[in-house]
């Protein structure tokens, strides 16, 4: 595939440039935050920042998102689907663990049975710009644990090294290449190359908070019922946060709102967390306790996803630990799975 | 291709008051679009999606059989939101429906087999979504012989009174209908369903059962059949969750790696033995 160099403070002139002719999603500040939001006439992309707050997960999945419109009418009910041919959109400059993270969504939404078209159009329409971490942002950041790299491309179309005075812009799918006219024509030399593979293995070894991620599976397997878990939950306060955060997590709900004689079918973010999400009509819940939630949570990340896609649903960005009001930690509760 | 979120039309075209406390009817569904029916070509066990335009959905087992063309029906409980607004429905309103959802019970695995199914109270729709496909005059051949073991409270909690009476009068269905308590005009079988299926016995040998009710007959049911020498493999039930989406995207019906909505709702005790137990 075809590679480019280009000089490190063009960057947001590309990504602004790109926004004149198409939706681009660029890491922006938003109050104390940086988040991926649309670039705006106005907005100043801000590519120095560590990572953002929020997962960008909701360029592909939105917190809220309309299914279907129904309106009564004197013939009756009349609906109609939602599914609108998505714009042709970027997600600039995201984490390669968030970029990884949309491979492993891809797994359980474009299935080939029960196709979400809501999230493949929009997916499908969109071409990710990773930028690489050459030095990893956070302390709980743990990517190299789960299949992820600092500077890794899965998940991406292209991939962005900062190689010290340059990025290397390495194209990684036809889809990325296809872009390839904003990034200037400046060839690639063997030091180039060679720069960014040395910047990789650094990055690389850099990432020293580790979890034993592939050894619980088998653990995970036999260990349903041991006291462990009831030992995790105590503090927890259900709050949601780990899985609002979390690049992976994709439970919804979904719910109507009616308007005068129009509606509305939504589905939003929900969380595996929440007392009442598995609860029913009866009165009856499977998952009772935070206990049991906490269980699913764990489970489902590094038994259940590997049991259906042969892959963890984790990819080590660390939101989840750095943002948990009580501090639990997910590398923790698996470390302690290790050694059970 | 079918967007899996979008339900399909219909109309309610007729209620069913299925007992005396009228909290279960039975509804009636035609498809505003005749086209949709050949769509929604199911199996019996599998279940949908019922939509009430700004109420919400509600997943519900399908209680008619593919054999009955033209329309579709659901026997439902008024117990939350979604099943309170549908018993306050009309015949002729327009609502939806989502599906059909779910595998089936296994009718290559029962083809050519004896069949008992054993139902308990408002949990027999899908089984007699079954029992009206078995005895099908195009599909009886292809089952051997069928016992039905199914017991309500009392004589007014059970459902599809009209077709009992007419299974009843049939050679080729050994019909045991019990409930747990009679009154003045009930002269059919007193007792509980394991007790019944102690009677009645039937024989294991190239006999698959089909066991499906409450929580409390399922634990009573079970032994009796073990005790009769029917292996795991040979017992199918089907589970409940609360399922909303339907096609294993939103979360909330996983049972370790499965999801009921898609794995299930139907699995024999043998599959469930692999499962985690949180359903």
């Amino acid at each position: 595939m075809e590679k480019r160099l280009i000089k490190k403070d063009a960057l947001a002139g590309i990504a602004k440039k790109m926004a004149g002719d198409l939706l681009v999603w660029a890491p922006v500040k938003r109050e104390d935050n940086v988040l991926f939001d649309t670039l705006g006439k106005t907005d100043e992309p801000f590519f120095a920042y560590l990572n953002s707050k929020n997962a960008p997960k909701n360029v592909f999945f939105p917190h809220t998102e309309t299914l279907m419109k129904y309106t009564h009418t004197a013939k009756g009910m009349v609906f109609s689907s939602e599914v609108n041919k998505a714009d042709q959109s970027v997600l600039f400059g995201v984490r390669p663990c968030d970029a990884h993270s949309f491979a492993l969504l891809d797994k359980l939404f474009d299935q080939e049975k029960y196709q979400d078209g809501y999230y493949i159009s929009k997916r499908q329409n969109n071409t990710v710009i990773a930028l690489a971490c050459v030095k990893p942002p956070y302390a709980s950041c743990f990517c190299t644990s789960v299949d992820g790299e600092p500077v890794g491309s899965e998940g991406a179309d292209i991939l962005l090294t900062d190689i010290g005075g340059d990025y290397l812009v390495e194209f990684v799918t036809t889809k990325g290449e296809k872009l390839a006219p904003y990034f200037g024509d400046s060839k690639v030399d063997a030091a180039a190359d060679a720069k960014k593979s040395e910047i990789a293995v650094k990055a690389k070894e850099a990432i020293t908070s580790k979890i034993p991620a592939h050894e619980v599976k088998p653990i995970l397997d036999k260990n349903f019922d041991n006291p462990f878990w009831n030992t995790i939950h105590g503090k927890c306060l259900a709050c949601g946060t780990c899985t609002y955060l979390c690049p992976t997590c994709h439970c919804f709900d979904i719910s109507d709102e009616v308007k005068g004689s129009d509606g509305i079918r939504l589905r939003s973010w929900d969380s595996c967390m929440f007392p009442l999400f598995t609860k029913e009509t009866s009165g009856h819940n499977p998952r009772s306790s935070q206990k049991e939630r906490w269980r699913q949570r764990t489970m489902h990340k590094f038994k259940y996803y590997v049991d259906m896609f042969n892959a963890i649903a984790c990819v080590g960005c660390g939101r989840c630990v750095m943002s948990c009001p009580v501090n639990l930690d997910i590398r923790k509760v698996v470390e302690d799975i290790s050694k059970l | 291709m079918q967007n899996p979120y979008i339900p399909y039309p219909v109309v309610v075209d007729k209620i069913i008051t299925e007992v005396d406390t009228k909290d279960i009817k039975t509804f009636r569904f035609k498809f505003v679009n005749p086209e949709d029916e050949q769509k929604y070509a199911y199996i019996p066990g599998q279940f949908g999606e019922l939509s009430i335009f700004g109420k919400g959905e509600s997943p519900i087992g399908i209680a008619s059989s593919p054999t009955q063309k033209g329309y579709v029906e659901f026997t439902v409980q008024k117990a939350g939101v979604v099943t309170t607004a549908l018993h306050e429905m009309e015949e002729g309103e327009v609502m939806g429906i989502r599906g059909p959802l779910g595998n089936s019970w296994p009718l290559e695995f029962l083809e050519g087999k004896n069949i008992v199914i054993v139902g308990g109270g408002f949990a027999f729709t899908t089984l007699r979504s079954l029992i009206n496909y078995a005895i099908h005059e195009d599909n009886r051949k292809r089952f051997g012989n069928i016992t039905v073991i199914y017991g309500a409270r009392n004589p007014g909690l059970l459902l599809y009174k009209d077709e009992l009476i007419e299974w009843g009068k049939r050679t080729d269905l050994n019909l045991n209908v019990t409930v747990d308590k009679g009154d003045a005009t009930w002269k059919g079988r007193e007792g509980f369903v394991p007790t019944v299926c102690k009677e009645v016995a039937p024989s294991k040998e190239n006999a698959v059962a089909v066991i499906c009710g409450p929580p409390i007959m399922i634990r009573f049911t079970l032994p009796v059949f073990f005790e009769l020498g029917f292996s795991k493999e040979n017992i199918i039930t089907s589970l409940e969750m609360r399922m909303k989406c339907g096609i294993g995207k939103c979360g909330r019906c996983n049972v370790g790696s499965k999801y009921v909505c898609k794995d299930g709702p139907v699995f024999s005790l043998a599959e469930l033995d692999k499962l985690t137990p949180e359903y």
